[in-house]
């Protein structure tokens, strides 16, 4: 859509940030919600115990300091004593004892309660096992104190505490409203901003929070949209009726070259890669030297070129930014060797194979990938590739049931830590669609979860990683993501992280 | 007349409760479910959340809970908005699409009973072919091609109109006329036909060998007779317009109910869904009934013949 002649009928205030969620969130109830847009409203209105660095590394937040003992089994969080809740009272380790078993709780039927299941009989209380909440290995020694016990070490799960599932909860107020808690008159959150109003399917708006224990934000109310289309979005932006407009709501893939031009133009690496997974359990991908060959015979640098840009051609898994990222693993781009090892696997220029189908959900992108696939495994391995799109459900019980033997699936990090991307391939993971069982891998996450050395952790998963993406190559990773973002010249300060949040408390009038 | 009434209202709920029992066990059928999502959950989550929703319990029983939610004004949690009811996010988003509804049915009427009425009265002149072209324009063009030409055309680079909110009367204006847009040039266009028909009737030429005006003859008896198949298509169409259309509350970011139509079922929402499609039922089925009751004004004699 053109830009020129474009006319302004901007109505904005210096003090007012205008912003796209997309859709309406499905919940702000940060113990029921699974989604980035949920996250993205609840990471503005609350914080936690930690928050990731620019590093990606826990920064304390509302605990001030952690200590691990027991061979790191044992963490006790000191809270600071100066954080206080929208209604004036003081946040105490209570209100995290009590959001933390209520992830866990069956009654709440969390999606997330999985998160917590390093806990001490946290488990055992999710699958209604174990009544007693007390015997869960959570608990607040005292207003400041707060205890976790774990089953094992888990050198990640100081990670997992920047989540948001993770941030405390007032009981009182939960017990009080019921279901209705997180409406702008009920809420009460310690962060930022405070909820002014929720209009379903259409805005929420945000107030700053003069009781936000590191001052008040510089904008004074937040107005968040909820428009699903992105051109419509972008028109907003570009009519200065929308001040920040991110690619997966407000950005269309064909508008990003024209808008790359532009000084507020950003690209924000992401915490997400996508992949292609093998079935390994059906032929003839049960062959390691066929699905080698398949991963070598894809030309990865295609990808920031059909897609627009904004994507990091990705041979290993480990995105980049998070500890053990190294995109030196994998199987790189080299037609030559590909058509020998198909030739190995017994299938000489490919004569012998049947034909392929790989499978992906129903989007546009997905569709350009898979077609420029299907195009160099024709071209390089001479292998007839059909491929076939399906609705977003009807793909994922596909992927659980009977998944195609190549298929499209990605992933995006719920905390910065490379234990939450190398799990997904464990033997017992529900997101393992290939279904490969490899002893080995599974031992090495396991020592790289109880290790907390960095440099041996990152050793620890370089070996897993070669295993995953060369000797075995379940997946052939693609790319990784990044996100592009436009921010109204008339602000600075938002800052969009790797794992697609806003956040929105430092934004500042340009110039100020 | 309360005697039809009455039977007209017992056949709505017979709709109803089929159009429910139907849909209910479509959506059992479809593949995926409203907790699939690309994190595969550990089996113990997804146990707790079908005992949440009672979908661990047998399909009868489910199905009469619904009914019985149903019969009580409560029709249940949604799956994808986890901090709303059904009740509740229909009871927020239905009247935005009743205003945009509203808004669109009078546009259509207002702008396709004139048209169609000069089409046929200067039927093959310069008006009619006119009138018609823009009506064969409006059929073809759907609605979210018009929608993106509105936007670019008068928002974008006329800068005249603000688009993407529901708060003021400039919001209102480009929705409208996408919505409306079809349903006007298929309204005048039936209108035309059905008029060039009557106007060839033996009753409109004794009207005229009487010596009746003109403008009386095609008002009290051409128009009138002409206005039967208009009023049937207008009951179906009313209920449409007034649930609200995916594509135009989608395009112009409307708060409406219409985006659920197709949302909640990609979403395998199945409260949402079953919630929606009662409401569509439930609009159509009075729409009808108040369209059977104009034919009475009309021509009572197919009241009588009830």
């Amino acid at each position: 859509m053109a830009l020129a002649g474009c006319k302004s009928t901007d109505k904005s205030a210096a003090d007012h940030l205008r912003v796209n969620l997309g859709t309406e969130p499905p919940s702000l109830d940060w113990s029921i919600a699974t989604d980035h847009v949920s996250f993205n409203v609840i990471a503005n209105l609350m914080v936690g115990l930690t928050e990731f660095d620019k590093d990606l590394k826990p920064a304390p937040v509302i605990a001030k300091s952690w200590e691990l003992s027991d061979g790191g089994q044992k963490i006790v969080f000191k809270l600071r004593d100066d954080v206080l809740w929208s209604d004036g009272k003081k946040v105490r380790a209570q209100d995290f004892e009590y959001s933390w078993k209520r992830l866990l709780d069956p009654k709440t039927a969390s999606q997330y309660a999985y998160i917590l299941f390093d806990i001490v009989n946290a488990a055992d209380y999710a699958q209604g096992k174990l009544k007693d909440p007390a015997k869960v290995g959570v608990k607040a020694a005292d207003d400041q104190t707060l205890v976790v016990t774990l089953t094992h070490p888990a050198s990640y799960f100081l990670a997992i505490t920047t989540f948001e599932v993770t941030y405390p909860q007032r009981q009182d107020i939960i017990e009080k409203h019921g279901n209705s808690w997180t409406q702008p008159a009920n809420i009460v959150t310690n962060g930022p901003f405070t909820l002014a109003s929720w209009k379903q399917q259409n805005e929420i708006e945000l107030r700053a929070n003069g009781k936000y224990f590191r001052g008040k934000p510089a904008m004074d109310k937040v107005t968040m949209y909820m428009v699903n289309e992105k051109t419509t979005a972008l028109t907003m932006y570009e009519q200065g009726n929308l001040d920040f407009a991110d690619e997966s709501h407000s950005i269309p893939t064909l508008d990003k070259p024209r808008l790359a031009k532009l000084p507020e133009y950003k690209l924000v690496p992401q915490l997400r890669g996508e992949y292609y997974g093998f079935a390994v359990d059906r032929k003839p991908f049960d062959n390691p030297k066929l699905r080698r060959a398949f991963s070598l015979a894809i030309d990865r640098e295609i990808f920031p070129k059909i897609l627009q840009g904004g994507k990091t051609p990705a041979t290993s898994w480990i995105p980049p930014g998070m500890l053990a990222h190294n995109p030196k693993i994998g199987l790189a781009y080299n037609p030559e060797a590909a058509r020998k090892l198909l030739a190995e696997a017994g299938y000489p220029d490919g004569k012998g194979l049947p034909p392929i189908v790989l499978g992906y959900n129903t989007q546009e992108d997905h569709k350009l990938v898979a077609e420029a696939i299907q195009a160099m495994w024709q071209k390089t391995l001479n292998v007839v590739v059909k491929i076939e799109n399906q609705e977003w459900k009807v793909y994922l019980k596909k992927l659980q049931t009977d998944p195609f033997v190549v298929h499209r699936a990605g992933w995006g990090a719920d905390y910065p830590d490379p234990d939450n991307f190398m799990k997904l391939f464990t033997a017992n993971s529900g997101n393992n669609h290939g279904r490969w069982k490899n002893p080995q891998y599974d031992k090495l996450l396991d020592q790289a979860a109880s290790e907390a050395d960095s440099a041996k952790r990152t050793e620890l998963y370089d070996q897993a990683q070669k295993l995953l993406t060369e000797t075995d190559a379940v997946i052939a990773p693609l790319f990784w993501k990044a996100e592009a973002t436009l921010l109204s010249p008339k602000f600075t300060g938002l800052e969009y992280n790797s794992m697609a949040r806003m956040d929105l408390r430092n934004v500042k009038p340009a110039g100020k | 007349m309360l005697h039809l009434l009455l039977k007209r209202c017992l056949h709505g709920l017979l709709v109803l409760w089929v159009v429910a029992t139907l849909t209910f066990l479509l959506l059992r059928i479809a593949p995926g479910g409203p907790f699939d999502s690309e994190r595969k959950l550990p089996p113990e989550v997804i146990a707790n959340l079908e005992a949440k929703y009672h979908l661990d319990e047998p399909l009868w029983r489910q199905y009469l809970r619904y009914l019985g939610g149903v019969a009580h004004g409560d029709l249940g949690p949604s799956y994808k908005y986890l901090d709303r009811g059904v009740t509740e996010i229909i009871a927020e988003t239905l009247p935005t699409s009743l205003v945009l509804g509203s808004l669109a049915m009078l546009f259509a009427v207002l702008v396709a009973l004139p048209a169609g009425l000069l089409a046929a009265y200067f039927r093959n002149s310069l008006i009619d072919r006119c009138c018609m072209s823009v009506a064969a324009l409006g059929i073809s063009l759907p609605n979210f091609v018009l929608g993106a030409l509105l936007i670019w055309g008068v928002a974008l680079q006329l800068g005249w109109l603000q688009i993407g909110r529901w708060d003021d009367w400039s919001s209102v204006i480009l929705p409208t006329i996408t919505l409306a847009a079809a349903p006007t040039a298929f309204l005048a266009a039936l209108l035309r036909s059905t008029l060039i028909e009557t106007m060839g009737e033996d009753f409109v030429r004794t009207a005229r060998a009487k010596g009746l005006k003109e403008i009386w003859v095609i008002a009290k008896h051409a128009l009138l007779h002409s206005l039967i198949p208009v009023l049937t298509v207008m009951g179906p169409l009313a209920a449409a317009l007034l649930t609200g259309s995916f594509v135009v509350e989608y395009v112009f970011a409307i708060p409406g109910m219409g985006r659920f139509f197709i949302t909640a079922v990609t979403d395998r929402d199945y409260p949402l869904i079953m919630g929606v499609t009662l409401v569509y039922t439930t609009l159509l089925v009075g729409a009808n009934l108040i369209v059977d009751l104009l034919y009475g004004l009309v021509d009572p004699r197919i009241i009588r013949v009830e």
